[in-house]
């Protein structure tokens, strides 16, 4: 295998004998592989001899090892050739072997492993392969909102929609429906649908037009019902699916660990965009990355110089305030233009089209402005440019938060100030109306807000259509209204519609705005750029104007701005979402296409974007913000009275309790009652609180095992490296025997400190293998240190062997050794019988005794202390997903080189639990009741067990990494050394296993 | 291409379904491509499994790789021979490894080996060497590569031995924002979805005319630039 060292030369020569030589050459790489089939032939067959012997539980186990094996394969990091041999030899053997169990059971569960993990992911398809992924998460975050605007879409469809346009009251059936006679003839002007009044008002985009029926359609489908569960379910679907795309992330881009900051390596290593194809992005991506070379080496060397701290503070300071001052600006604009709105409604009869505009107009105007003058504010600043940019986005989230909010909170304003002028007011028009309907809507009604609804009546009906002058209404109204002027206020009342409309038009109008910006900063721009640079004095391109950036956070701000506006109104004008559902189409192909033509990649580069969640907390923040006025407004204010599914109740979440009373059996509502109760709901709020507090309280527990972690990592490895220069003597005795008394890991091994013994078993491990096999045919650098470590250690082990008292084998040992071959202990467990009789005992040994004493009482395996299995799992719950992938990477890697290079990995492979298994670590939970049948008979036969547990450590434990075997063999020798009963045979025997495992040891020791 | 004729047995097939993170229809365009690379070369007929090998020079040429700093570098991690020279088997294992589906720590793996220049199972100074020169071009004065080199070695290096184990690259690159998520060449089909798309932002065909919304609101993103 040592072929792959060879210098590359064969690339270049003519065809005819670069055939000839890539046959030959290909013929003499892969002969290690051919040879290595008959050894696994004969493995094979010795195994089948074998599991045909044993039980078929453990031939169900095999199995199901070999279906892993299946499942898993492609995953590991193997040439495709051995793969495929591989898989083809599980594959014989899971099929020679399930015929005599059943065909069926498995291979659900291993299809079940490869189907979905390979479907859902194809789904995240990246498509920026020529802008890089920065580009391309603004796509994937635009189409995933698409997504879930789809469903939401399809909730208000299927479940208001439909019904009501299929079930309910026709058009014009009753007076909600109905648009008034005065207002027909301009129902169908383009300035009133433009204003989204006349039909459309009376349609069912708006809440207004929904019945208040019960049931509605033959099936006696709750209307109200679904339309108030919806609109909750709306949010809470919202959030579910945040919440769980935000669980998925965290857990991908292992967000927690994440505080340290690899500068150079990220710009070295990270730097380049494998999706890149096009030799344009190529260019300015070089270009991009040379550039923030640069400016981390002069960060680096700014470092140490201070520069002049005053001017840029006053600057900072300055820039802060002009910022402050412009949100303060657009807030008090906004919320100005609503407060004149209403009052021109109220003051003129004939509103222009701008003045019906007015305030989607200028909130737009702002959410487009604003940015780019936060922007050129922060130019003053002179921060660096990540940092700017997370300036930039927070502020101009707080511009469009504070915008939405201003919005809504002048339009809840509105509502309400009308409710306030109780007595009759100076308007000119409204005043009679009042005087003449107070007494008869008190007696319908009997509310306490009669007037608000009055008012909010007739400032509506000022809103939508000032010119009417008398009322035309000849519905059947279901209580007594004596006066047509009363009839036309109380249809017209409706503040949810109003609310409804206003966002409707919000977001039509952002469209038109967002479509406007496209086509002229970008494309106007785009072109005067490129085909006027030849006729200018000074370069468009590069200067001045040049082409449009694309500006990703921008960008995806405005999304989230976007789908907030629609939370918003989404519960008063339920075909919202399919409104966003079409412009989302929309807006993806228009910015597609401007991209493709137009615009230029943004210069810096922000890496924040796909697997991270900072798109989404902000999309979160955002939603909850949404819903607090949608729900203070639902919470707050009476339903309107005439019009809406809700129109005659005192709240509109009384429909959830009215249902309760009237259609559920008695002891329901009965039940529903306690529930509700202080007595049942204050102890479930205490419960979630305590709840909370206690996963809060686990989480930081575990960040803080994260953080030992890791330092233990640095440590271990630093240890490493001194033992490597020569500096073995650091571990004085006593301070290693104190380490290993307080080692948690060998004493407490269901404590949760012992995942630093997990970690650390897996994390050197991985090193040295994968590094071992990442060239088949050399050996890590890490390994061998780590192996000459050992060999040093135990040398010196041997050497005071004969001088140190018994009792301080175990103790004298560096803890290093300990500490990272946590399999060794175990050797020590499963040899302590031969300990029984030495005179003195070390705390260690004692309690090894103890743990014996229980093994034989019961071969119950989960109180064994030192088994690394008991330790596997607890440690997989604390350090999560990820390390648990990593975990079975290793296990894999493990597999996957030393099968390279033992030719009986396969026998390993394939009878995995036929004898003890020292380390335990892959297979102990699985090849349970095996594992521990040896042990037995190690107590009944003490006299075999070194030698034996030596033989069988060697032959059927290749999975286990080979340092294992040398130590295991030292560690026999030693023994050999000292008790002399044995000699002969064991010697025989150890010597054999020295030469087959070791050597190899020694060879790469020597390398 | 070509599925009048056998390319492979079901078998194979299948067994390429199992090591690999591709569908069957994808292995079969793979083997286009691949076929594509050296016709005179490459049978259509793999159902024996022909030993055939494809130099580096023809496959660092694929559009996938041809903007690629690190390209020779990838073909040949891939390589068996270590030499570049990829056998179908290792062509579809690079493409396996580097599709979307493949995790994380298998494409930390690699990514190691296509740093590792020198083939020594260390990042040392060497290879940080060559990597930035490629990145750059070798725009940077020496005395800048150098300064990079020892940052980023004094960044990562956990053990202190000057150069980066794959313990310390794996800890480094694993904490590396979305690096590794898009450690991925583009997919095989896109080229064949740009020439779509390319004539649908030219307005020779309508959008609509894909099949199926997903598929397009998926393949539509393809940004390209003539």
């Amino acid at each position: 295998m040592n072929a792959v060292t060879e210098p590359a030369t064969i690339t270049r020569v003519p065809t005819a004998k670069r055939h000839k030589s890539v046959r030959k050459n290909s013929r003499r790489i892969y002969s290690p592989y051919q040879d290595e089939n008959p050894g696994h032939s004969d493995d094979e067959d010795k195994d089948a001899e074998r599991v045909d012997s044993n039980d078929p539980e453990e031939m169900f186990q095999n199995i199901q090892y070999q279906k892993e094996i299946i499942a898993n394969i492609r995953t590991r990091p193997w040439p495709m050739r051995k793969k495929l041999r591989v898989l083809k030899l599980a594959r014989e053997i899971v099929l020679k072997y399930e015929g005599r169990l059943t065909r069926t059971r498995g291979y659900q569960a291993a299809g079940a492993n490869v189907g979905p993990d390979k479907s859902s992911e194809f789904l995240v398809k990246t498509f920026a392969c020529h802008f890089g992924s920065g580009v391309a998460s603004y796509f994937i975050f635009l189409r995933w909102l698409f997504g879930i605007n789809i469903v939401l879409t399809i909730m208000t469809g299927a479940f208001i929609v439909l019904p009501e346009l299929l079930a309910g009251a026709p058009f014009g059936s009753t007076r909600s429906k109905t648009i008034p006679k005065e207002h027909l003839d301009s129902a169908q002007d383009l300035d009133t649908i433009w204003s989204l009044g006349g039909y459309l008002q009376y349609s069912v985009l708006f809440y207004g037009y929904y019945g208040n029926v019960r049931k509605i359609g033959s099936a006696g489908y709750r209307l109200p019902l679904a339309y108030f569960l919806v609109g909750m379910a709306v949010f809470a679907y919202s959030f579910i699916t945040l919440l769980r795309k935000m669980a998925k992330n965290s857990r991908l881009s292992l967000a927690s660990a994440s505080d340290e900051n690899y500068t150079f390596c990220w710009r070295v290593f990270c730097a380049w965009d494998y999706l890149i194809g096009n030799p344009e992005a190529a260019e300015s991506k070089g270009a991009a990355i040379i550039n923030s070379i640069r400016e981390a080496i002069v960060e680096e060397q700014e470092k140490k110089k201070e520069t002049s701290l005053a001017v840029l503070i006053s600057l900072r300071i300055l820039a802060n305030i002009l910022v402050l001052l412009s949100l303060a600006g657009s807030i008090y604009i906004i919320y100005f233009v609503v407060d004149r709105s209403q009052r021109l409604e109220q003051e003129k009869p004939e509103l222009t089209l701008w003045e019906k505009n007015e305030v989607s107009v200028v909130v737009s105007l702002i959410t487009m402005i604003a940015p780019s003058a936060f922007e050129l504010v922060a130019q003053l600043e002179m921060y660096h440019p990540r940092t700017s940019l997370r300036f930039q986005l927070a502020r101009v989230l707080v511009l469009y938060l504070g915008n939405l909010y201003s919005l809504i909170i002048a339009l809840l304003d509105k509502v309400n100030s009308m409710s306030s002028m109780a007595s009759p007011s100076n308007w000119s028009d409204t005043t009679a109306f009042l005087a003449t309907i107070s007494q008869p809507d008190e007696e319908n009604a009997s509310t306490p807000l009669p007037d608000m609804t009055e008012r909010k009546n007739s400032t509506i009906a000022t809103i939508l259509d000032i010119s009417r002058t008398k009322s035309t209404t000849a519905v059947v109204l279901n209580h007594t209204a004596p006066s047509n002027m009363f009839n036309r206020f109380q249809q017209d009342q409706c503040w949810e519609t109003y609310v409804g409309q206003e966002m409707l038009k919000l977001s039509i109008i952002d469209m038109i705005f967002t479509v406007a910006s496209i086509l002229l900063i970008d494309f106007i721009r785009g072109l005067v750029v490129r085909y006027l640079s030849d006729c200018c004095c000074w370069d468009l391109e590069s200067k001045f104007p040049e082409y449009g950036e694309f500006k990703i956070a921008e960008n995806v701000l405005h999304l989230i701005y976007n789908q907030g506006m629609i939370w918003m109104g989404a519960f008063f004008s339920p075909c919202l979402p399919a409104f966003n559902v079409m412009k989302l189409i929309g807006l993806m192909y228009l910015r597609s296409w401007a991209v493709l033509t137009c615009n230029v990649p943004h210069q810096q580069v922000f890496r924040a974007s796909r697997s991270n969640n900072f798109y989404l907390a902000m999309l979160l923040f955002m939603l909850f913000l949404c819903m607090l006025p949608t729900i203070f407004a639902i919470v707050r204010y009476r339903p309107s009275e005439h019009c809406g599914p809700f129109s005659g109740q005192e709240k509109i979440y009384d429909i959830i309790s009215e249902t309760i009373a009237n259609d559920f059996p008695l002891w329901f509502s009965k039940v529903m009652g306690y529930v509700t109760s202080p007595v049942v709901v204050l102890p479930a709020l205490l419960l979630l609180f305590m709840l909370i507090y206690y996963l809060q309280s686990i989480a930081r527990s575990l960040k803080f095992t994260n953080n030992q972690l890791r330092m233990k990592l640095q440590t271990v490895s630093l240890n490493h490296f001194r033992m490597y220069l020569g500096g073995a003597g650091g571990a004085s005795r006593s301070k290693s025997f104190h380490q290993m008394a307080y080692n948690p890991s060998t004493r407490y091994p269901e404590n949760i400190h012992s995942d630093p013994l997990f970690r650390k078993s897996i994390r050197p491990e991985a090193a040295g293998i994968v590094t071992a096999q990442s060239l088949v045919g050399r050996r890590a650098h890490t390994t061998r240190y780590v192996i000459v470590n050992e060999h040093e250690a135990r040398k010196k082990l041997m050497r005071s062997a004969t001088r140190v008292p018994r009792h301080y084998r175990i103790a004298d040992e560096p803890d290093d050794i300990v500490e990272l071959y946590p399999r060794n202990i175990k050797r020590y467990a499963i040899r302590t019988p031969h300990k029984s009789y030495q005179p003195h005992f070390s705390e260690e040994e004692e309690e090894e005794e103890a743990n014996k004493s229980t093994r034989k009482g019961s071969i119950s395996q989960s109180h064994r202390p030192r088994s690394l299995s008991d330790l596997h799992r607890p440690a997989r719950f604390y350090i999560g997903d990820t390390v648990d992938s990593q975990l079975s990477m290793a296990k894999d890697l493990a597999r996957g080189v030393y099968g390279a290079h033992e030719e009986d990995w396969e026998e390993a492979e394939c009878r995995p639990h036929s004898h003890t298994n020292p380390r335990g670590v892959e297979t102990a939970h699985r090849h349970y009741e095996p594992q521990v049948k040896p042990k037995i008979k190690h107590k009944v036969e003490p006299s075999l067990t070194e030698s034996d547990s030596a033989s069988l450590a060697s032959s059927s434990d290749q999975q286990n990494s080979s340092t294992d075997q040398y130590i295991q063999v030292i560690h026999n020798k030693e023994k050999y050394l000292k008790s002399s009963s044995k000699v002969a045979k064991k010697k025989s025997k150890t010597g054999i296993d020295f030469n087959r495992s070791g050597s190899k040891e020694l060879v790469c020791s020597n390398v | 291409m070509g599925n009048k004729q056998t390319i492979f047995t079901d078998e194979q097939l299948d067994a390429y379904q199992d090591c690999t993170f591709f569908t069957r229809k994808e292995i079969l365009r793979l083997h286009g491509r691949y076929h594509e690379l050296a016709p005179h070369l490459v049978p259509m007929d793999y159902t024996n499994d022909p030993d055939v090998k494809v130099p580096l020079a023809l496959i660092v040429n694929m559009p996938e790789l041809k903007e690629n700093p690190f390209r020779n570098r990838i073909v040949e991690s891939f390589s068996e021979d270590g030499l570049g020279n990829l056998s179908f088997n290792d062509f579809v294992d690079m493409f396996s490894v580097l599709s979307e589906m493949a995790p994380r720590e298998l494409k930390a793996i690699y990514a190691f080996k296509i740093y590792d220049f020198n083939v020594d199972n260390f990042i040392c100074k060497e290879d940080l060497e060559k990597t930035l020169n490629k990145l750059t071009k070798e725009e940077l004065t020496p005395e800048e590569v150098n300064l990079v080199c020892e940052k980023a070695i004094e960044e990562s290096d956990l053990d202190g031995d000057n150069k980066l184990s794959f313990a310390d690259f794996e800890n480094m690159i694993s904490r590396a924002p979305d690096f590794l998520s898009s450690l991925h060449l583009q997919h095989l089909s896109d080229t064949l979805i740009q020439n779509d798309l390319q004539s649908v932002v030219t307005g020779t065909v309508p959008p609509w005319s894909n099949s199926g919304l997903n598929v397009y609101l998926r393949d539509t993103m393809v940004v390209s630039r003539t």
